[in-house]
């Protein structure tokens, strides 16, 4: 499950958003002063990342293009024939996450994974990131995400729901998933999403070559007819997809989505928002916090920065900011689309069975870019 | 000691070489991002010019032959030769004199480029995102020799090329570098940055690989630290204002502006 939209959308805010932002600052001022602050931040050169937790990776789907498919037990089990003895994450590592990320001013949590709500412990995930303090959001196939379950979330301080459709070709959209039935609890999903007051996006995955399909089209026009923001993120040569070089994008795809962006309610977290640009967003604008406690700087690079176990938050975000492939502006996505760091990242992952890769060996303080 | 004899200050791909610098610059470029070498056609840059940013008075004849005659000088000479190897695009300015900067740049110029680039391609759109009043808020970066265009400009059309040569200096580092370099070489700003793409509104339009960003070097921002820059976005054009923290990244360029 891999969805790292960012809580702006392009546009300019409409009459509900504004009411959203509002009703969050009357519900969770505290949360509502962070987010509001993250401009100034970026003013002064601090950075904000959205930290995305990935507490445990089990799921209930078994999709072509999953990214976190190499971190699941299942295919350590079925392709290394081993069991992670590594230590994993527990309630008291969130909670001190949850207070480093909240001193550096860090506002938005994504509960990701695997599938977050087959999660027995999801509440007290929730509990421990805190609601008060953080904006917390959850990724989600939609398969169990119906009325009860959205007001549910609801009631224990989730926010939004990021919910995955990859087609709106019924048979293909259960096809890539791997999961007959998916589709429609996803429609399902939707209405209880909306229903329940939830803020709602809708992630779905660009291939080569979808960009220009009719299918494509009919799912921009039916988040914008909906009024949910549709949030596209490219295949990149990792996980599942190192499987399926042929599903990664050229820049002709990127670029017919950012025409389609003029006209439809989609975007990805590389669009303009606002009048602010952040182009690719590793460690910006987005971590990924693995179920070892590792921290990479975007869901598809299996480079750790660090672990929070020996290194403070503080550290594992400075030792991206100054790494030259990860910290300075770029407009474009370095494991999608820079052919020189795909290849680097696909000869230092191959084969390793625990992954991410570890601070030293994938990323270190002395990468260069030309080396 | 013969000037010939003194090291290239160009690569042979029209990078500016940095040198002892103190601000950050990447001392080798892997050329990841690149702008296309634009067809030079001075018959329609003159045309765009005289009609979005006003006639000058000169022909198109003299109008390429100022402009040939300065790419001849420089590749004349050994250690400015490589900056021709590069891209060279050629502008015009008619005679201007603006009390205000800032004001002239956002009311002006900036609105020339949006309208020379929606005729060049109006199936695309240029969107300035800057959210900053930037009258009365600019200025010229002391040392970057901008104020000579300004000067030129006061006292008649301008003729010149710009070369987005400084490929991956961080703002204090593209200062520092124009202070080295021999007297003919100018840092590029706003106006000069905004009528090359009004004379060649496609120069940051690719299909295969990344533009960079093109940063208004010598124009000193309201706050330290901060610029303003056109870049695009697929095949469209932007214009907007970040902080840059004196950093240099690998998609950042500024410009040099030779007169002619
Ligand atoms: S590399 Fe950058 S642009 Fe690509 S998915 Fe990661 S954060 Fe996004």
């Amino acid at each position: 499950m891999t969805t790292m939209a960012q809580d702006t959308q392009p546009n300019k805010l409409t009459p509900a958003e504004l009411a959203k932002r509002e009703g969050l600052r009357a519900r969770k001022h505290y949360v509502a002063d962070k987010l509001a602050a993250i401009t100034e931040m970026e003013e002064r050169g601090e950075i904000s990342p959205i930290i995305r937790l990935e507490k445990s990776y089990l799921c209930n789907f078994q999709c072509t293009h999953c990214s976190a498919e190499y971190y699941m037990d299942r295919h350590q089990k079925k392709v290394f024939k081993i069991k992670d003895a590594r230590r994993k994450i527990d309630l008291d590592d969130i909670r001190e996450l949850s207070r480093q990320a909240d001193e550096l001013g860090l506002a938005r949590f994504v509960i990701t994974g695997g599938e977050p709500l087959v999660m027995k412990d999801f509440d007290a995930v929730v509990e421990a990131i805190d609601p008060d303090k953080h904006y917390v959001i959850t990724d989600t196939n939609g398969w169990f995400l119906d009325d009860a379950k959205a007001r549910h979330l609801k009631s224990i301080g989730v926010e939004k729901v990021q919910l995955s459709l990859d087609s709106m070709i019924e048979a293909d959209h259960d096809a890539f998933r791997n999961k007959p039935g998916s589709y429609k609890k996803v429609m399902r999903a939707i209405d209880a999403s909306l229903n329940a007051g939830l803020n709602l996006l809708l992630s779905t995955v660009l291939i080569k070559g979808r960009a220009k399909s009719p299918e494509f089209l009919d799912m921009c026009r039916f988040a914008t007819e909906r009024n949910v923001g549709l949030y596209v993120s490219y295949a990149k040569p990792t996980g599942s997809c190192t499987e399926h070089p042929e599903f990664v994008i050229e820049k002709e795809d990127a670029d017919i989505l950012r025409e389609l962006e003029k006209d439809y309610n989609v975007f990805t977290h590389m669009t303009p928002t606002y009048g602010s640009f952040k182009g690719c967003i590793t460690v910006k604008g987005i971590i990924t916090v693995t179920s070892t406690f590792e921290v990479t700087p975007c869901p598809y690079i299996d480079f750790s920065l660090g672990n929070l176990r020996e290194t403070s938050l503080k550290e594992v975000l400075a030792r991206g900011m100054r790494n030259p492939w990860l910290g300075p502006y770029r407009p474009d996505c370095i494991i999608g689309e820079d052919p020189k760091f795909i290849k680097l990242h696909t000869e230092k992952t191959r084969g390793v069975t625990h992954l991410p890769v570890p601070w030293g060996q994938g990323f270190s303080d002395t990468d260069t870019l030309t080396d | 000691m013969n000037l010939n004899e003194l090291p290239p200050l160009f690569d042979e791909h029209g990078r500016c070489m940095p040198a002892n610098l103190n601000a950050p610059a990447l001392a080798q470029s892997r050329r990841y991002f690149g702008i296309t070498t634009p067809q030079i056609d001075y018959a329609a840059i003159h045309a765009r010019s005289t009609e979005h940013l006003g006639g000058s008075g000169i022909l198109v004849d003299e109008f390429a032959r100022r402009c040939e005659n300065l790419m001849h000088a420089l590749r004349a000479d050994s250690r400015t030769h490589g900056i021709s190897k590069g891209v060279a695009v050629p502008f015009l300015l008619p005679r201007a004199e603006h009390a205000d900067y800032g004001e002239a740049l956002s009311q002006r110029y900036i609105p020339a480029v949006a309208h020379a680039f929606a005729q060049a391609f109006p199936q695309y759109s240029f969107t300035d995102h800057n959210k900053n009043v930037m009258a009365g808020q600019l200025g010229i970066a002391p040392g970057s020799r901008h104020e000579r265009l300004l000067q030129a400009m006061q006292q008649g059309p301008v003729v010149g090329c710009y070369f987005p040569c400084l490929s991956e200096y961080s703002l204090p580092a593209a200062l520092e570098r124009v202070q080295a370099l021999p007297e003919q070489f100018l840092l590029a700003g706003g106006y000069d940055t905004s009528a090359a793409l009004v004379g060649t509104p496609g120069l940051l339009q690719r299909t295969d690989g990344y533009p960079p960003l093109l940063w208004l070097a010598a124009v000193q921002a309201e706050k330290p630290l901060v610029g303003y820059y056109y870049e695009a976005y697929g095949y469209n054009l932007t214009f907007n204002r970040r902080p840059h923290f004196g950093q240099a990244a690998e998609y950042w360029n500024s410009g040099l502006t030779v007169l002619g």
